[in-house]
């Protein structure tokens, strides 16, 4: 590939400081991200070199992914070990502060009821208690039902292909269906690469050229995956003989962007894929989608 | 008899005296000391004119030790610049309220990293920062005390992450990524090596009346 990766290599690092956070306060549907890339000045006037045309069309695609918002759902056997480890860990365990504290109450409590009690023996307290730790586990319990947690998966959102909130547990790859010759096809949003820019750019724009404005952080500027295409003698000519797709990955980082109604987009789980992409194209697009 | 003993005796003394003498001027070794043949002085303990005492010593055999130095400040380890295409010195900064998922989830990261060949420089934990959370008394104006939340940090510091692996780098932090920690991934400046010494009150106002 003669002209894009040279200009790759030319092209100064984008350095990205980023910033993932992973907790249960905020938005609920997307993990918080923040990025502030800092682009160091691009190097002067290299002088363009003459490029060999080559025959292949050039085109870049982004692999838009939703990272998994909440943990996923244990094995049987998972389960058991989790339950027996637990089991260990609270019978090796040493009391707390608050069960010596109930401990130390109930103590004192008993030796109250007794007949032979002497206030005057009692060391320490200066007056009486006015919170003892019993009531204040029962103040806790109180406020614990009275909290209602969110339901964690919804069987109604999860069907939704369009919802980028369905699988919370799992990642999630945008698809898109967009014109490739004569025929409609399900693939990754992808756009033609234009003279005078990196390929990263070109996938860039393919993500704002989508109708739902997505935000997105792009990992890097090196490609995760390319795919080939070779058209079919009969139209094949001297200028083109294909088209060769880089993939990019990207995050998605805000969630729920306004909805564009109708938008021919879907968000997969990896099995799911494979019902929409073609063979071929999927098993190019298999090797880079982590199924973790 | 008594005097043919008593001279036998004293013969065998001034032979051994001699033989001893003899013995310390071949050897290089000024140390052995047989203690019974020793000129004895007057303080001396009985139990020392056991036949066996000194018998187990053996630390006076081994060769001299010079004696061991206190140990110097490190100097600061160079911070790499980034270069086409490789990042230079990052920053990777796990923080969270659970010890157990910050520590556990440094050590994967450590150990992705010796698999994947990427250079760890060094991984070191910044001090735990303590945060109580208080809370307004339903009737009353003031606040009491509801928990109190311990922040754990880990940093694990990487140097040339190379451009063309950073993205599966991240991809994989990322999806490994446990609940509740906090993953900031930024470059490693002198402010960060010097935030994880004292600051030396003392010695920062001597400085600062000698510049002045």
């Amino acid at each position: 590939m003669a002209a894009p990766c040279g200009r790759m290599a030319s092209r100064p690092l984008f350095q990205l400081l980023s910033c993932f956070n992973r907790t249960a306060v905020g938005n609920a549907g997307i993990r918080q991200f923040s990025t502030a890339s800092v682009c160091r000045a691009t190097l002067q006037a290299k002088s363009v070199t003459e490029r060999a045309s080559s025959p292949w069309t050039l085109m870049a695609a982004v692999c838009l992914q939703r990272l998994p918002v909440i943990s996923a759902d244990c094995n049987p056997i998972e389960q058991q070990f989790k339950d027996m480890i637990l089991q260990m860990e609270l019978e090796k365990s040493v009391l707390s502060d608050h069960e010596l504290q109930l401990l130390e109450d109930a103590e004192r409590m008993r030796r109250k009821q007794a007949d032979d009690y002497d206030s005057d023996e009692e060391e320490g307290r200066d007056g009486q208690e006015i919170m003892l730790a019993q009531d204040l586990e029962d103040a806790w319990e109180q406020k614990l039902k009275s909290f209602q947690p969110a339901p964690r998966a919804r069987a109604d959102v999860d069907k939704d292909l369009t919802s980028a909130q369905r699988c919370l547990a799992e990642t999630l790859v945008l698809l898109a269906e967009q014109q490739v010759g004569k025929e409609k096809l399900w693939l990754l949003p992808q756009t033609q690469w234009q003279e005078g820019e990196t390929l990263r750019q070109t996938a860039e724009r393919a993500l704002d050229s989508l109708p739902a404005g997505y935000k997105a952080t792009f990992l890097g500027n090196a490609p995760c995956g390319v795919y080939k295409y070779k058209l079919p003698k009969a139209i094949r000519t001297e200028n083109t003989v294909g088209t060769k797709v880089f993939f990019f990955k990207a995050i998605l980082s805000d969630s729920a962007p306004p909805k564009a109604p109708k938008a021919p987009l879907l968000w997969l789980t990896k099995s799911e894929l494979q019902r929409y992409l073609k063979p071929a194209y999927m098993m190019k697009v298999d090797r880079f989608v982590l199924g973790v | 008899m008594n005097p043919v003993l008593r001279k036998l005796q004293v013969s065998i003394t001034q032979q051994v005296l001699v033989l001893n003498q003899a013995f310390t001027s071949c050897r290089a070794t000024p140390s052995i000391r047989h203690p019974i043949w020793c000129t004895a002085s007057a303080n001396e303990r009985q139990y020392r004119s056991m036949p066996t005492h000194g018998i187990g010593r053996w630390r006076y055999l081994l060769p001299k030790q010079a004696p061991k130095k206190r140990r110097e400040k490190q100097p600061m380890k160079p911070i790499l610049a980034a270069t086409d295409t490789a990042y230079g010195s990052l920053n990777v900064k796990l923080s969270g309220y659970d010890m157990t998922l910050v520590e556990h989830y440094t050590q994967y990261i450590h150990n992705l990293c010796n698999r994947l060949g990427i250079r760890v420089a060094e991984s070191y934990a910044l001090p735990t920062k303590s945060t109580e959370v208080m809370l307004m008394q339903e009737k009353g104006t003031k606040m009491y005390v509801d928990a109190v939340l311990k922040t754990h940090e880990r940093v694990v510091q990487v140097n040339s992450l190379n451009a063309a692996l950073c993205p599966v780098f991240m991809e994989v932090l990322l999806k490994n990524q446990p609940e509740g920690v906090q993953l900031s991934v930024k470059e490693h400046t002198e402010a960060d090596y010097h935030s994880r010494f004292k600051a030396r009150p003392e010695l920062e106002g001597l400085m600062a009346q000698i510049n002045q």
